[in-house]
């Protein structure tokens, strides 16, 4: 995917951690615009802590973040946010004490997304029903999986032009999983760019363009999803078989 | 003789309910346990008292004058004390309680500073004490002014809350600041938004206090305190309950005082908090939310 087409994301030589501890050691990374790029990996592998220093929440110790050109690196979070990168977070960090519809609307805080904010709260609860039959509930009171649609509706709400979904079916149910990667497998029809994290390797790698195996923070293999698939190594060591 | 106390409890309930507004924003939003809340109170009555005496000024006006001080003071507290602190998570792990230490320094110097400009000779001034008289009550014009303008703040701040943008990221901030953050909230203005509110309205409280009662430099620790209870019995950070038991407050001192006799003031506000943190330390309306 890489190529002749520009990156929408580009990451160089990122490294980052928590206090003393590295995590990620010279990752380099990209997504091409419309494409979904799969980051895949065991626990621990810095999945999470490369979504979160690409939204922000971790500073950078080494290496650049550019989006659509810019460099981002030293941005803050809710000024990349107004750029169009929106992390729907692990754990989906929903604000349990506020309603769904509250939830959606802050969503679109951003300067950026604050037009036409109730035309696109129709076309998210368009494409989540249940957040409509629920928009007055508070978050907190629904079940896992509507917390996850309802992240990546807030998400949605934003207007991103790179979304970060960061292990998106983590604790659901199979089934949730199933309609989970619908969603994505939606989004991708509908033009968005996504990077998404991914402890179920072969599902995410068998939708994905391109993907990336992390190992120990650095990148260990990538290619186009499916390939790596195909490939025995891959199979016999991240994929179970 | 029941409706005069409800009156009183329903005017010491809203005070407390206003104080406690303050104290309970800042620390929801900042995790910074502000012990020198009181000493607002305090500044703001001494803005009144000044204002009425040398420019005439009646308090109806000072509460925009104690607002806009106190609200400043609380905007260079952020910018000089607390911004750098918060932005960095290990040191802002550590802040909640090096706050209560920075801020007894604060009141310390606060109520030092009042009292080497203005002695500590307590001072009062009389404005609105004509007595109206009905529906079995009798109310001097400053309590129906304090009561109507406490209650105004509280329900304005709970609506604000509920139906504005930045009242919902307000909250969003009280319950998680890295989720407000990845929403595309910025943190650091609504912090210092927060504060200068907080700060404001003790200062507006104050006022208030100072149309009622006899004022020194010494006054704010027992707002402080009574602060600290009401939170406590609401839930830290939860402003709504907050709200609710600032009136209960009201009402357990009136009517307990009525009952026994205002030498157990102390015991019943201190028996309440104590009470209250052995039997349900999440506050009387908290309940454990479960996040999945």
């Amino acid at each position: 995917m890489s190529g002749p087409i520009e990156p929408l994301l580009a990451v160089k030589g990122l490294s980052s951690g928590y206090g003393p501890v590295t995590i990620l050691r010279e990752i380099d990374i990209e997504a091409a615009p419309g494409s979904v790029t799969a980051l895949v990996g065991a626990n621990g592998a810095g999945k999470t802590t490369l979504m979160k220093t690409i939204a922000g929440l971790i500073p950078a110790w080494t290496g650049e973040i550019r989006f659509d050109g810019q460099d981002i690196t030293r941005a803050a979070t809710h000024h990349r946010v107004d750029q169009g990168i929106v992390l729907v977070p692990e754990g989906r960090m929903v604000f349990a004490l506020l309603s769904v519809e509250q939830n959606l609307r802050l969503g679109a805080i951003a300067p950026r997304a604050r037009k036409n904010v109730s035309e696109r709260l129709e076309d998210t609860f368009r494409r989540f029903p249940r957040l409509h039959e629920r928009k007055g509930q508070l978050a907190g009171s629904m079940s896992g999986g509507e917390q996850q649609m309802l992240a990546i509706g807030r998400g949605l709400m934003a207007k991103p032009r790179i979304i970060l979904l960061d292990e998106p079916t983590l604790g659901l149910a199979p089934i949730m999983v199933k309609q989970v990667f619908a969603v994505i497998e939606d989004l991708r029809k509908d033009g968005y760019t996504i990077l998404l994290s991914e402890q179920n390797s072969r599902l995410a790698l068998e939708i994905a363009d391109y993907g990336y195996i992390l190992e120990n923070g650095r990148v260990q293999l990538s290619g186009p999803g499916p390939e790596l698939v195909d490939m025995p190594d891959v199979r016999r060591l991240y994929l179970g078989r | 003789m029941s409706a005069q106390l409800l009156f009183a409890a329903l005017v010491a309930g809203s005070l407390y309910a206003l104080v406690a507004l303050g104290l309970n924003l800042v620390y929801g939003t900042l995790r910074l346990l502000n012990i020198a809340h009181g000493d607002l109170v305090m500044i703001g009555a001494y803005v009144s008292f000044w204002m009425l005496s040398l420019f005439g000024l009646p308090p109806v006006l000072s509460i925009f004058v104690a607002a806009a001080l106190c609200g400043g003071f609380g905007w260079v507290i952020y910018v000089g004390m607390f911004r750098k602190l918060l932005a960095t998570p290990a040191l802002a792990q550590r802040l909640e309680a090096n706050s209560l230490i920075l801020f007894y320094g604060v009141s310390v110097i606060l109520q030092n500073c009042v009292a080497l400009a203005f002695t500590s000779t307590a001072r009062g001034y009389q404005y609105l004490n004509e007595v109206h008289k009905f529906a079995g009550i009798a109310a001097s014009g400053n309590r129906l002014m304090l009561f109507g303008v406490a209650l105004a703040l509280c329900l304005g701040m709970l609506l604000f809350l509920r139906f504005h943008l930045f009242g919902w990221s307000l909250r969003a901030v009280i319950e998680r600041r890295d989720a407000a953050a990845v929403v595309g909230v910025d943190v650091d203005r609504v912090q210092m938004v927060t504060i200068c509110i907080g700060f404001a309205i003790a200062g507006v409280a104050g006022v208030l206090v100072s149309m009622t009662e006899q004022i020194t430099p010494f006054m704010g620790f027992p707002f402080t305190i009574a602060a600290f209870v009401v939170i406590v019995l609401g839930g830290l950070g939860n402003i709504f309950a907050g709200i609710v038991a600032g009136f209960a407050l009201g009402f357990i001192e009136t009517f307990g005082v009525a009952l026994t006799s205002a030498t157990y003031r102390s015991i019943l506000i201190y028996g309440l908090f104590v009470g209250v943190l052995l039997l349900r330390p999440q506050g009387l309306f908290g309940k454990a939310i479960k996040i999945r």
